[in-house]
């Protein structure tokens, strides 16, 4: 019996990387998942991947930002599997930059992607899954940099930051569901997947730099984070909610 | 089974929390080795656990006692063979103002709650640095490690010590592999916490209830596992979303 057996999952990011692993993984565990994402060939590799491993997917295109597409993509959610228990929150965006060399628009798109996706996902979430009336478990993919600061990711450490601080709001309105809805957030560290090697080269001597400097001496891999969201999907994070958690190799403890 | 053939040391296993943690562990296939001031309590928790199809061992321990920490080490090697995850779950809980407080009894909370866990530490890095195969280590520590609680000046000294040994651990250990991390639990219902009214602590609550020691066995079991082997250094808070209000 899976953990996640007989819930039905939406993970927005999920054409590649922790979004990719976690439908693959989500899958295996019993869910049935709408994929989404903006790049609809990767999205049908995942789709692919996830019922390869025995799992049921529906990918769906889709701009978190955009309100229309999430009420498709809950609609997707409802016709298709019967109703919804679980939103993992975790498309965004990353672009290392120094401060005085963003521009607004570049601040504004972070804040877009990263900020009002996760908002929207939450909005619409808490409202689908209280209607299914399952309970159920939302989680939002922060970072370590929603907990720390790194230099050029001012506004990518916004946009985590707030998303930590909406999650215990979130969290507050879910308990009062009723049966509740849990709202967590998850705070990886470097995990090495197309974000982060878009921004600084897909070079094994950087990732053994980041191994490096990271106290279990190793970079995180997606599947990582994927376990992680299961735990925290899952009826075994049944007295979690507003909880940060941290899933970094010990490089935020100091 | 992602325990199979591994070792699991709990301080404090012969009820409440600990006893669902050793249960849990079991259950996932360790062979726990279970600590306690109670040989009745501990033999029951080894007989649940051997009915259920687990393996486990009972060692009479207190934890302020150095030769009880010889002696569970010893049986759990004799036993279990090796440590893979150990658990300082043991814990005194007593509510006091400071000005009724006297000097022995902080000291005394002082030596169960943080020394001991200290020890703990020690003593499981030891063990799992024989096999040399990394592990984790978890300590209990409490919401009260993270929030102020009056009648609790002692208790929480005592589990924020333990918060951030937990950190400082990892950071020591990380490169061994062997994780450290610390659990949070708000109310659960076990002994330590029958002297509180339920419906006053579930007020207390976001969701509207305390929690069952099962669910922060859960929690205990997917930190032992690895699946959490890219966490350490990590605050997992179980307290139903007290803290946050």
């Amino acid at each position: 019996m899976g953990r996640l057996e007989g819930r039905v999952a939406i993970i927005t990011g999920a054409t590649r990387g922790i979004g990719r692993a976690a439908a693959i993984a989500f899958g295996r565990e019993g869910a049935a998942v709408v994929a989404t994402g903006r790049d609809d060939s990767a999205g049908r590799e995942t789709e692919r991947l996830a019922r390869a491993a025995g799992g049921r997917c529906t990918f769906v295109r889709q701009d978190v930002a955009s309100e229309a597409d999430w009420g498709a993509v809950v609609d997707v959610a409802i016709s298709t599997y019967g109703g919804l228990d679980i939103v993992i929150n975790n498309a965004g965006v990353f672009q290392v930059k120094p401060l005085t060399e963003t521009s607004a628009e570049e601040w504004r798109q972070s804040q877009s992607v990263n900020l009002d996706g996760v908002w929207l996902g939450v909005k619409y979430g808490l409202d689908a899954i209280a209607r299914t009336g399952r309970g159920g478990s939302i989680v939002n993919v922060s970072s370590l940099m929603g907990q720390v600061g790194y230099p050029g990711a001012v506004a990518y450490c916004a946009t985590k930051g707030a998303v930590t601080g909406l999650t215990k709001s979130a969290a507050m309105e879910g308990a009062l569901c009723k049966p509740p809805i849990r709202v967590n957030s998850l705070h990886p560290g470097v995990i090495w997947t197309e974000m982060i090697t878009s921004q600084f080269g897909d070079d094994a001597a950087l990732a053994d730099a980041f191994a490096a400097d990271t106290p279990l001496r190793m970079v995180g891999r997606a599947e990582h984070m994927a376990d992680a969201l299961v735990f925290l999907a899952s009826d075994e994070s049944s007295y979690m909610t507003g909880a940060e958690f941290t899933v970094d190799g010990g490089r935020g403890a100091d | 089974m992602e325990l199979a053939g591994k070792g699991a040391v709990i301080t404090g296993g012969t009820r409440g929390i600990g006893k669902a943690c050793a249960i849990g562990l079991a259950r996932a296939g360790a062979h726990v080795v279970v600590s306690g001031r109670s040989d009745a309590d501990g033999a029951a928790v080894v007989r649940e656990i051997e009915a259920g199809g687990g393996r486990a061992t009972f060692a009479h321990q207190d934890v302020r006692r150095a030769e009880d920490w010889d002696r569970l080490m010893e049986t759990t090697l004799r036993t279990a063979g090796r440590v893979d995850a150990f658990v300082a779950n043991a814990g005194i809980s007593f509510a006091k103002t400071a000005a009724e407080m006297s000097l022995a009894e902080f000291r005394d909370m002082i030596a169960v709650n943080l020394e001991a866990v200290f020890i703990g530490l020690q003593r499981a890095t030891t063990a799992i640095r024989a096999h040399g195969e990394g592990g984790s280590i978890i300590l209990m520590s409490s919401i009260v490690g993270k929030i102020g609680a009056p009648g609790y000046m002692h208790y929480g000294a005592a589990k924020a010590g333990v918060r951030l040994m937990a950190k400082a651990a990892a950071l020591e250990l990380g490169p061994e592999k062997i994780r450290v991390n610390s659990v949070h639990p708000g109310f659960v219902r076990t002994d330590m916490t029958a002297e509180f009214p339920e419906d006053f602590m579930a007020s207390l609550t976001p969701l509207g209830r305390i929690g069952e020691a099962r669910e922060i066995a859960d929690a205990v079991v997917f930190l032992a596992s690895d699946r959490s082997k890219f966490m350490t250094g990590a605050e997992v808070v179980l307290d139903g979303g007290l803290i946050v209000r």
